[in-house]
Formats: C-alpha cells, sequence, structure tokens
C-alpha cells in the first residue's frame, strides 16, 4: 500500500500543476466561454424575450442547441488540451527539469494524462452545471437524465482523450495530435456508416470493391463508436428525469475505459525510450 | 578517490532521414568525474557537452557505451537520479508559478514535503539570493533571476551530484561572482559538481579539472596543473611597428596582444629569456616588464581545439 501510494505521489503532484497551468490557457478559457455564452443565450434569451409563446418545438430546438455545443465544445476542449500537455512541455522545455527528477516516465505521463483529465472534467462540469440550471428552470423539473448523459460524455472524451495523448507523445507539436484528434471524434461518430459501407461493398466481385469493405470493416472493429455514448435523442425527445434507457451505463463505462486504457498504454510505449 | 561519474567509449548517433544526415555528436567518450571536484566541461558549440549531460540524465539514450553513476548503471532510473540536481541549458520554468513554488514543486518530486521542504526552500533561496523575489511570478523575472532560481531547483534536494550546464551564462559580473562562490562552497561541502561552460576564465578559477571535447571527441582531460605546463616568460615591449612585428617573429619571438606600439612578446622555448631581451634592445623598443607565465586555459583551450581543426582539416 506504501509503495502503491508514493508511486502515485509524483503523478498526482504533475497533474495538479499540469490543471493549473492548462486552465490558464487562453483557447481553452475562449473555448469555455463562448459554449457557455450559447447555452446561456439559447436557453435563457427566448423566454425573456415572450415566454408565454414557448412551444415545444422551442424547448426541443433548445436542447438540441445545448447537447450539439457541449459535445463540441467539450470535445474540442478535450483534444486542445490532451494535445498539448505533453508537446507543449517539449517546446518549452519545462519537461527537461522535470524528466530530470527521480521520477520514471511512466509516472510522468501519469500525472499529464490526470492533470488533462482533472481539465476536461471541470469544463465539462460548468457547462453541464449551466445547462442543468436552465433546463431546471424552465420546465421546473431536476433534468437528471442530464447527469447520466454527462458521465457518458465524459467517457467518450477519455477515450478521444487517451488516443489524442498517445498520438502527442509521438510528436513535438500539437498540431498533429489535434488532426488525428478531430480525426477519431468524427470517424468514431461515424462508425454506423461505415458498417454500411462494408455492407453495401463486396457486390461488384471487383478487387477494389473487397478491398473497400475489407478496410470499413477493420476501421469498423477497430475504432470505438461513440455514438453508443449519446443520450442526444432521448435528451431532446423525452422526460428529463427518466432514467436512460436503450443503453447500458456500466458496459458503457468499462468499454471506454478499457479504450483508454490501450490509447495509455500506446502513448506509454511511444514515450518510453523517447529521446528528448 | 571514488569516481563520481564515469562514462567509457560512450557514442552518440542522432539519426537524420537519411545516413548521409546522421550526426555523430559523440564518439567513444571516456569521461571520469571524481567525487568531490568541480569538473569543467569545455568545448566549442556543437561539440557535444550538453548531448553527454542529457544522456548522464536519461533524457536521451547512448546509441554505445556506458555510463556509471555512483557506481550504478540504471542511469535515468529514479534511484540514480535523486542524488543529482540538474540545471538545463537556457532557463525554461512553467512560468505561471511563484519562483518558490516552483522550488515547491520540484521538491515534492524528490519526494520532500513539510518542514524539510520548507527549510530547504528557505535555504536555498537564501543562498542564490532570490528570497526577495519569491512571491513573485517567474514570468516577471529577468534573465539571471530566472538562473538564479534555476540553480536553486538543481539545490533544493542537496543532491550528491551537480550538473550545471552553463550556470552562468545571462548574468552580470557581480552575480558571476557570487555563484562562482556558491559552487565552491559546494564543492568544499563534498559535493561533486560537472560544469558545462564557454567561461573559461571561470572555469580556470574554481575547476579541479577540466576536459575539453572536440566534435564528439576528448582531447585533453586533467588536472589544470597537468594540463598547463607549459611555462614560458613574456616581455611587455614599447615601441613596436609592423617591421618590427615581422623581424621579431623570424627570430622566434610572438607578438601578441599588440595594442599600438605597446605589445607583449611571448618568449618561446627555443631562444632563452636573455636572447630575447637582447633582440628587443637591437629593436630599439622600451623595455616595460619581463614575466613568467602560466598559459591561461584559454590559451590550452586555443591550442587544443586549433589543433583539433586543423588536423580535421588535413
Ligand atoms: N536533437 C538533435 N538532433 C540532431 N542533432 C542534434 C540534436 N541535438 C544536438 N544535435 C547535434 O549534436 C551536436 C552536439 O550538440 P550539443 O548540443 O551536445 O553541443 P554543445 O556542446 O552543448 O554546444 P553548445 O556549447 O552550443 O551548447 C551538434 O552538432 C548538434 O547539432
Ligand atoms: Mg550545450
Amino acid at each position: 500500500m506504501g509503495a502503491f501510494i508514493d508511486f502515485f505521489r509524483g503523478p498526482w503532484y504533475i497533474a495538479v500543476y499540469t490543471y493549473r497551468e492548462g486552465i490558464r490557457k487562453k483557447t481553452l478559457i475562449g473555448f469555455l466561454i463562448l459554449s457557455l455564452l450559447v447555452i446561456f443565450g439559447a436557453s435563457f434569451i427566448s423566454s425573456y424575450l415572450d415566454p408565454t409563446s414557448e412551444t415545444d418545438i422551442d424547448l426541443k430546438l433548445i436542447k438540441d442547441i445545448c447537447v450539439a455545443t457541449i459535445s463540441i465544445f467539450g470535445v474540442l476542449i478535450t483534444i486542445f488540451i490532451s494535445a498539448s500537455v505533453v508537446p507543449g512541455e517539449i517546446e518549452n522545455k519545462v519537461i527537461y527539469t522535470i524528466l530530470s527528477k527521480p521520477v520514471r516516465r511512466i509516472q510522468y505521463l501519469l500525472g499529464k494524462f490526470i492533470g488533462a483529465q482533472l481539465i476536461i472534467i471541470v469544463n465539462l462540469l460548468l457547462m453541464g452545471v449551466l445547462f442543468f440550471a436552465a433546463l431546471y428552470m424552465r420546465q421546473g423539473i431536476l433534468p437528471t437524465l442530464l447527469l447520466w448523459s454527462m458521465l457518458l460524455t465524459y467517457f467518450e472524451f477519455l477515450i478521444i482523450s487517451a488516443f489524442t495523448f498517445a498520438v502527442s507523445c509521438a510528436s513535438t507539436s500539437a498540431v498533429v495530435p489535434t488532426i488525428i484528434g478531430l480525426f477519431i471524434y468524427i470517424t468514431g461518430n461515424l462508425t454506423e456508416f461505415l458498417k454500411d459501407v462494408q455492407n453495401r461493398a463486396g457486390q461488384s466481385g471487383k478487387w477494389f470493391d473487397d478491398a473497400i469493405g475489407w478496410i470499413a470493416n477493420a476501421l469498423y472493429q477497430v475504432l470505438p463508436n461513440l455514438q453508443n455514448f449519446s443520450l442526444k435523442t432521448q435528451i431532446i425527445n423525452g422526460q428529463p428525469n427518466d432514467p436512460p434507457t436503450d443503453v447500458l451505463i456500466p458496459n458503457l463505462m468499462a468499454y471506454g475505459t478499457l479504450y483508454a486504457v490501450f490509447g495509455f498504454l500506446l502513448a506509454w510505449v511511444i514515450f518510453w525510450r523517447k529521446e528528448m | 578517490m571514488s569516481i563520481a561519474i564515469q562514462t567509457s567509449k560512450l557514442t552518440k548517433v542522432y539519426e537524420g532521414s537519411f545516413r548521409a544526415q546522421d550526426v555523430h555528436a559523440l564518439k567513444e567518450l571516456d569521461l571520469t568525474i571524481n567525487q568531490g571536484e568541480i569538473y569543467g566541461y569545455l568545448g566549442p558549440n556543437g561539440s557535444g557537452k550538453t548531448t553527454t549531460i542529457k544522456m548522464m540524465l536519461g533524457l536521451l539514450f547512448p546509441t554505445s557505451g556506458t555510463i556509471e553513476i555512483l557506481g550504478s548503471s540504471h542511469v535515468g532510473s529514479a534511484s540514480v537520479k535523486r542524488n543529482i540536481g540538474y540545471l538545463p541549458e537556457g532557463a525554461y520554468y512553467p512560468d505561471f508559478l511563484k519562483g518558490e513554488e516552483i522550488l515547491e514543486y520540484y521538491g515534492k518530486l524528490y519526494g520532500l514535503g513539510g518542514k524539510d521542504l520548507r527549510r530547504r526552500m528557505a535555504e536555498t533561496l537564501e543562498l542564490v539570493g532570490m528570497t526577495h523575489a519569491r512571491k513573485r511570478l517567474l514570468r516577471g523575472y529577468s534573465k539571471g533571476m530566472r538562473q538564479r532560481i534555476g540553480l536553486a531547483q538543481a539545490l533544493i534536494s542537496d543532491p550528491a551530484i551537480l550538473i550545471l550546464d552553463e550556470p552562468t551564462t545571462g548574468l552580470d559580473p557581480i552575480a558571476r561572482k557570487e555563484i562562482r562562490d556558491i559552487l565552491a562552497n559546494l564543492r568544499d561541502k563534498g559535493k561533486t559538481l560537472l560544469i558545462s561552460s564557454h567561461e573559461l576564465l571561470e572555469v580556470e578559477l574554481i575547476c579541479d579539472r577540466v576536459g575539453i571535447l572536440f566534435e564528439g571527441v576528448l582531447q585533453a582531460q586533467g588536472t589544470l596543473d597537468e594540463l598547463l605546463q607549459q611555462r614560458d616568460v613574456t616581455v611587455d615591449v614599447d615601441g613596436v611597428d609592423d617591421a618590427a612585428v615581422s623581424k621579431l617573429a623570424e627570430k622566434g619571438l610572438q607578438v601578441e596582444d599588440r595594442v599600438q606600439s605597446r605589445a607583449k612578446l611571448r618568449v618561446a622555448s627555443a631562444i632563452t629569456a636573455y636572447e630575447a631581451l637582447e633582440l628587443c634592445r637591437a629593436f630599439d623598443l622600451k623595455l616595460i616588464g619581463v614575466a613568467p607565465r602560466r598559459e591561461t586555459l584559454e590559451e590550452l583551450f586555443v591550442r587544443i581545439v586549433g589543433a583539433a581543426q586543423s588536423t580535421r582539416r588535413q
């Protein structure tokens, strides 16, 4: 137990300082302010203009906008932070002063990764709390469904974060990992489409047709299906305090964690003999 | 005397995209740094000093060869790094932190905490003369202040070995003197210091041993007494003109440091001091002084590196 605590002590300090540095980044603050403005604007302005004329459609639209905002800005923040915590420190050479301390490389990576997660979680909470309050004020019902949605959204971000982080460990700037992160987010949300491609390919019998089907299938098998993590349809159409239907929360959490662990291990494999 | 750091046949190749672009930064380097000494690690720009130092900290990995630190070859492991304080080349620290927060952070990474840590923080801040600025953000530090905080963070755990990559760049003359005194003091307390530097005058003042590196090859290593053997005599004269310079050179008297008509004549071992004085009289030069002289480190450096450069060109 003592050894266990000792092992995590260094990472924890690194995580705390990573968090403190990260939340000062202007890009991140910009994204956050923008997203809060959108959520705030969408949910409050229309009702203050004319609360009596509110319709069901309006409410659906507002929910739609807010869910999309949290997802998009959340993922932008996730990718931006995950792509930059390590390359940023390589670029400004602070990494030399940290890795020369009695800290193992895996401890350093853990610290950076946990620090990034802290930032992502805090941002998600800020956006979620505003949306939660807005919905509650409109409908007078505690929107508990949103809490479940936040939880699942975090696990979606965790997967994207871990792989972006892994790519960032192989690069010296944040540009490439950011692009890859966006790619993972987009394709991860399109895996159903990949399945479709696979089903339709392979019918003409031509070799490239087969090849496309094969590639689509491979991507479908390997890429995480991020659509699973979305409760969007239910949030928009259902009651705000319903329990989530159609999803198995523990399974999704395990699924997300598994991908994240795999992504982190990949980061470690890339980083453990990296030359600084 | 026991050995603090030893490298044997240490070689580093930075691989480029093509074979032809490979940089052979270090070639079979054998360094020996004894415990309790200040070792001056010298060499022109790009000779491989920083590369060597980074390998000692596990930031880079040798292409071949070995490094032993305090008898352990697990270089880069936490247990070895625990004994090392490192000041990297160029001062970069998280600049959203205050001076004392940096020390706190780095102290914690060494496993310090509580009272111990606070005591060490106060001590090192005082030592490097930064107590007054400890509550200020690093962002607002001058170059010299960053360098001082850098030194403080290297010292925070009171390590047995200090590896300092150009510790006095960017410091004013008084600060240099202060830092030099601090370093000499640490040596007197039994610490081992490896200092890479271009400031040969400073190195000469405090280093016990030096190694001179050129293009990844150690050209010379030893104590200053061993290396700066060549003793000769200089004659200070006045009334030198261009014609005299060339004639004196023909006779084996080299003119150095000429300022208008005044010059120092270096008497090579081929002729005696008496002969040199005779020559001065013959050329009607005004004699100002005659002094025995030890080669300076700078001269040694120029001689060794110059020789290495010319053999490479051939
Ligand atoms: N990351 C790298 N990739 C490729 N080559 C490198 C790299 N780092 C250093 N080099 C090369 O290795 C050689 C040694 O560099 P190094 O930084 O060790 O020199 P140095 O002695 O510290 O020089 P200086 O006095 O300028 O600090 C140089 O030729 C340099 O160009
Ligand atoms: Mg250097």
